[in-house]
Parts: structure tokens; C-alpha cells; sequence
């Protein structure tokens, strides 16, 4: 397993839109993706799940990824993440 | 036969017809647990609803991009996996299984302090609906196959309803539930449908095929009406039918005094829509666009790139003038993306133009994309809540600021942009002659100038009847208002409700008022009483 630690850019936080970006970013991975949110462990492949727990921005996050192209998906979702999600 | 009164209009209208009763079917899930053997027929069967769904959400998203959303949401793996897991390790029925996997999700989102995630709680239901009709192997109740006129009653509508809506047939609806600023009363409005909302205990009381009366204007409603009361009504209806008439035949005639001034009647608007919906009332233009509706229902500070296509569609429909307001966010309303501070007195608080300054570069984007929609129309900048000469100035300075990074980029906009303010702080009716000086046009708002100027709370029930702008107080600085502005030769406007009262406009035009602005709705009724003063 990989794991990064990232912090929110965009200014709205990880809404519907962002949402589906790294949901969209997350799904051709083989690899689990995770975003540890303080104590929640989402599922970056939902876009439910993602919506669900409201990430604002400045939240800090920890990003786990683990499978076979796991450091491949973790470099994908950070970039990802800090080019503000098609924001 | 009864009567029932309802408290608030979604939109006007009166209608007569048999009701159809949108209900949905039956869709409690059957709680029997299934064994090991069923489990895989159970995930197939989930499986081919889904598909259809998704196929049928394919078509709607075509028409409608908010089932682009619902696309995503009915697509979503933990959908999926909820649903799985529940059959196989629960070993509940597949019914069971969407209907406690749907509830969970739609609980989470319910539970969101956030509005717009609140909303989204709907979409995961609509979403849930369609794929439990699906594995019950039941249809649901469609709109688009009604065939003859009829008054459509439901608990309540989701935009998957009310996209199915055929104007010439549905003449009138009639909800349990909603507000009349929800998702269906605008709808409704748009499509000129008398509507009546949040009507309880309605269904209870009516049949499916049976007649019922409604008087959407006057808040009205009559279940088995006898008669002589559908008599009635239907004379009523085609007494409103001919007043509509009567009025849209004014529509051409341009609105003069009998002292011969020329009255400009604006609308006021918070989308593109809604210019659309006035331009046949034969509107002189926008006198306010709302701005802040662009940031309200967005899940962003919209761009420079995205607003200027919004202001520059406007400005084009609203060739003879739009006037579009500033961001006027805090008081009463929020956003959804940005955390404000909760403050003792929000109306005192940190709102409007306060905030514009403070957040420059966001002020910026907007200014920059209004001033390059003016290459379009006639487009006017009107700064909200303005209470001092520097802040105008300041607001002024910024506009400037922006022209010269347009120029730098080689876009064009109107070099001699009108830039004006809203007058609805006591302080700018105090300074209303020096204001004049430097403002291009005045617009008074009166909604909170009423409240600022007497101190009433409109929102509070106990001193609600103090609240008025027939109010001696409000009505001197209206008139002192409009007076500094003429003395300076700019034009003074109005764009709160009281612009939109047909008892106000007398007393508005004695005091010198040049232009009304109003929601499109009462245009025809403003007109008719300035045509027809004696």
C-alpha cells in the first residue's frame, strides 16, 4: 500500500462536480483508492460516498492506494487533487 | 362540496377540470429473506433494472442535464455494492435491498447542513423510485401519456415529473407538499400553469376523475363542487381568460402619462429564463439582475469565462438595458461553498458590496465579465448596499481597474459603461445629493429600505403590520431620493416589490419615479394603472 497526504485546493471543496472528476479519475485503477477524511474512509471511485462527506476546502487528506497499479494511481489522484479537479 | 383556502400562489391562473392523481404505485418492498440458491437470480434481477434505468435516465439527460446527474448517482459502484451486499450476506430479497440501500444514501444527504447537498437527498430517491419500480416489476405513473385536459394533484413533483408536463393538456396542479419557490412552482410559473402548493391533506379528500374547481389567484380551491359553483367558476375562469386579454392588448401601447412622461417598466429577473418569460409583456429592459442567483446555485464561485456567457445571452435579449446588480450575498442568503460566519445581525452584517470589496479578485471576475457582456447590449453596473461616498468611489476605482486588464487583453467592452447603486441604506438617502454627483442612475430598493429605515423585521410575525412602505418615513425618502437625483439629471428607478404594487404606482408617479422594475408577472397591471389614471 501507498499513501500521500494532500490538501484541498479548490475553493468549494470536493462538491458534486470535483466529485465526479476524481470519481471519473479514480475508476480505471485496478487499485483501491482511499481518501482518509479525519476519521472517515471513503471510497474515491463513488461519487455518493465522495459527495457524501463534504470535503472543504484547506481540509487536509490522506490519499491510500493498494493493488497493483497502486503507484500509478496515487501519483494520477494527487495531480489530480492539486490541479483543483477541473476547477 | 367543500371549500379550501390556501395561503400562497405558485402561479395564477384559474382552472376546471377533471383531477388526475399522480400517485405513485405501491412500492413497499417485500421483506421475504431468500436462501443461497436465489442469490444470484436476485443480482441479475437488480442488474436488468438498473440497465434500464440508466438507459431510460439516458433519454431524459438528452432534454435535461440534471439527469446527467442522476446518471452518475443510478451508475455509482457503492450503489451497486450496497445492493450486492445486502443480497448476499443479509440474504435479503432484491426489493429489500435497493429500498434499505437508497434510504441509507438519501438519509446521509438529508442530513447535511448544506442546502444543495440537502437536494440531493431528492435525487437519490427519484434515482431509488425508478429502480425499485423496476425490480417490482411495476410502472410508474407517467405524466406524458395523459390524453385530455385535467387538474394534475400529487403529493409532490421531482424535475422527472414535471419535464413530462404538456401545457396544453395539464391545466392546473395541485401538491401537498413544497413551497412556492420550489422545483415545481417555478415550473409552473415558467409554463403559465395555475398552481396551487403545500396544500395538506388534499388527496384525502378528492378522487381520481372527478371535478374539481381551482382559483390559483385568490388562493381557492373546491372539491366536488355541485353545479352551480362549476357554473361559476368556469364563468370566472373566462372572465380572467378575458381580462389576460384585455391586458396583453396594452402590451403595445407605450406606458405615458396623462401628463405625457414616458415611464420605462423593466423587469426584474435572476436568470436568462426569466428575460425570456418577459420579453412578451413588451418590457424597456431589466431593471435588476439578480447576480447572486449565478453563485447560489452553483457549487463554485462561477468564473469570469462562465458568467460572461450568462450576462452576455442577457445583454442580448435585454437589448434596450440590463442592469445587472453586484454579487448581494449575506443577510439572508448564503452559499453553499462558502462557510460565512455566523453573525448576531446578519442584515448589519458583512453582505453585499461589503464583501465584493473585501474579496477583490472574486469582485473582479464579476466586473470583468459584465463589462465584457456590454459589448452586447446596453448593459448597466448597480453597486447593492452602498452607505458611504468611498465605497462607491472604491467600487468605481475597481471598474477601472478591470477596463485597463480588458484593454491589456484587447477586449472590448462599453468604454462609457453607466455604473449606478441601489439606494436602500438610510445613509445613502441621506447622501443622496452627493451620490448623485458621482452615481449614473439611482435604483431605490425598497424591500430593505423599508426595513432598515423603520427597524421592522419583516420576518418577525409580531411587528410583520409595521412593516410598509406607505410608511410616511419611507415615503419622504423615496421622494427626497428622486429629487437629488434630478437635480443632477440621472434617471431614478425602483426594483423592490413596491415598484410591482398596483396600489403604489400613483403615489410613485407624483413623486417623480422614472423607471419600475418588477417581476414580470405584474407588468401588465402596472402598466394598466398608469395608462389608465384618471
Amino acid at each position: 500500500m501507498v499513501s500521500q497526504k494532500v490538501t484541498i485546493s479548490n475553493p468549494t471543496g470536493i462538491h458534486a462536480r470535483p466529485a465526479a472528476t476524481l470519481a471519473k479519475t479514480a475508476a480505471p485503477f485496478k487499485s483501491n483508492v482511499i481518501l482518509v477524511v479525519g476519521e472517515k474512509r471513503l471510497q474515491a471511485k463513488s461519487v455518493l460516498n465522495l459527495m457524501s462527506a463534504a470535503i472543504k476546502c484547506g481540509t487536509e487528506i490522506t490519499v491510500e492506494c493498494d493493488g497493483e497499479d497502486e503507484a500509478e494511481a496515487l501519483k494520477t489522484v494527487i495531480d489530480a487533487i492539486e490541479s483543483g479537479l477541473g476547477e | 362540496m367543500e371549500q379550501i383556502r390556501v395561503e400562497k400562489t405558485a402561479s395564477r391562473g384559474i382552472a376546471v377540470e377533471k383531477i388526475y392523481l399522480y400517485l405513485e404505485p405501491d412500492l413497499t418492498p417485500d421483506t421475504a429473506s431468500i436462501t443461497e440458491d436465489q442469490v444470484q437470480a436476485e443480482i441479475d434481477k437488480f442488474a436488468a433494472s438498473k440497465a434500464a434505468v440508466i438507459a431510460e435516465l439516458n433519454k431524459l439527460a438528452e432534454q435535461n442535464e440534471i439527469f446527467a446527474a442522476h446518471l452518475e448517482i443510478a451508475d455509482d459502484f457503492m450503489l451497486q455494492d450496497g445492493v450486492e451486499g445486502r443480497i448476499k450476506n443479509d440474504k435479503k430479497n432484491v426489493q429489500q435491498a435497493v429500498s434499505e440501500t437508497i434510504d441509507e444514501f438519501a438519509m446521509i444527504f438529508a442530513s447535511m447542513d448544506d442546502e444543495y447537498m440537502k437536494e440531493r437527498a431528492a435525487d437519490v430517491r427519484d434515482i431509488g423510485k425508478r429502480l425499485l419500480a423496476g425490480v417490482k416489476g411495476v410502472k410508474l405513473p407517467d405524466l406524458g401519456g395523459i390524453t385530455e385536459p385535467v387538474v394534475v394533484m400529487a403529493r409532490d413533483m421531482y424535475p422527472s415529473d414535471t419535464v413530462k408536463i404538456n401545457p396544453s393538456l395539464v391545466k392546473g396542479i395541485i401538491t401537498e407538499e413544497g413551497g412556492v419557490t420550489s422545483h415545481v412552482s417555478i415550473i409552473a410559473k415558467s409554463l403559465g400553469i395555475p398552481t396551487l402548493v403545500g396544500v395538506k391533506g388534499i388527496l384525502s379528500k378528492v378522487e381520481d376523475g372527478e371535478f374539481i374547481c381551482m382559483d390559483a389567484s385568490e388562493g381557492v380551491i373546491v372539491v366536488k363542487p355541485d353545479e352551480a359553483t362549476e357554473k361559476e367558476y368556469l364563468a370566472k375562469k373566462e372572465a380572467y381568460e378575458q381580462e389576460r386579454i384585455r391586458l396583453e392588448g396594452l402590451r403595445n401601447t407605450p406606458a405615458v402619462t396623462k401628463e405625457g412622461k414616458r415611464i420605462y417598466l423593466c423587469a426584474n429577473v435572476g436568470n436568462v429564463q426569466d428575460i425570456r418569460n418577459a420579453l412578451p409583456m413588451n418590457i424597456d429592459g431589466v431593471g435588476l439582475f439578480r447576480s447572486e442567483f449565478l453563485y447560489m446555485q452553483n457549487t463554485h464561485f462561477p468564473t469570469e469565462e462562465e458568467q460572461f456567457a450568462v450576462y452576455k445571452e442577457a445583454a442580448e435579449l435585454a437589448s434596450q438595458e440590463l442592469t445587472i446588480r453586484t454579487l448581494d450575498i449575506g443577510g439572508d442568503k448564503e452559499l453553499s461553498y462558502y462557510e460565512f460566519e455566523k453573525e448576531e445581525n446578519p442584515f448589519l452584517g458583512w453582505r453585499a458590496i461589503r464583501i465584493s470589496l473585501d474579496m477583490k479578485d472574486m469582485f473582479k471576475e464579476q466586473l470583468r465579465a459584465i463589462l465584457r457582456a456590454s459589448a452586447f447590449g446596453h448593459v448597466r453596473i448597480m453597486f447593492p448596499m452602498i452607505i458611504s461616498m468611498d465605497e462607491l468611489i472604491e467600487a468605481k476605482a475597481v471598474v477601472e481597474e478591470c477596463k485597463k486588464e480588458l484593454d491589456e487583453r484587447g477586449q472590448v467592452y462599453d468604454k462609457d459603461i453607466e455604473m449606478g447603486m441601489m439606494i436602500e441604506t438610510p445613509a445613502s438617502v441621506l447622501l443622496a445629493d452627493e451620490f448623485a454627483k458621482e452615481a449614473d442612475f439611482f435604483s431605490i430598493g425598497t424591500n430593505d429600505l423599508t426595513q432598515y429605515i423603520l427597524v421592522v423585521d419583516r420576518g418577525n410575525k409580531k411587528i410583520a403590520k409595521k412593516y410598509n412602505y406607505f410608511s410616511p418615513a419611507v415615503l419622504k425618502a423615496i421622494g427626497s431620493v428622486i429629487e437629488a437625483g434630478h437635480r443632477e439629471g440621472i434617471k431614478v428607478g425602483m426594483c423592490g416589490e413596491m415598484a410591482g404594487d398596483q396600489k403604489a404606482v400613483e403615489t410613485l408617479l407624483e413623486l417623480g419615479l422614472d423607471e419600475f422594475s418588477m417581476s414580470a408577472g405584474s407588468i401588465d397591471y402596472v402598466r394598466e394603472q398608469i395608462l389608465n389614471r384618471k
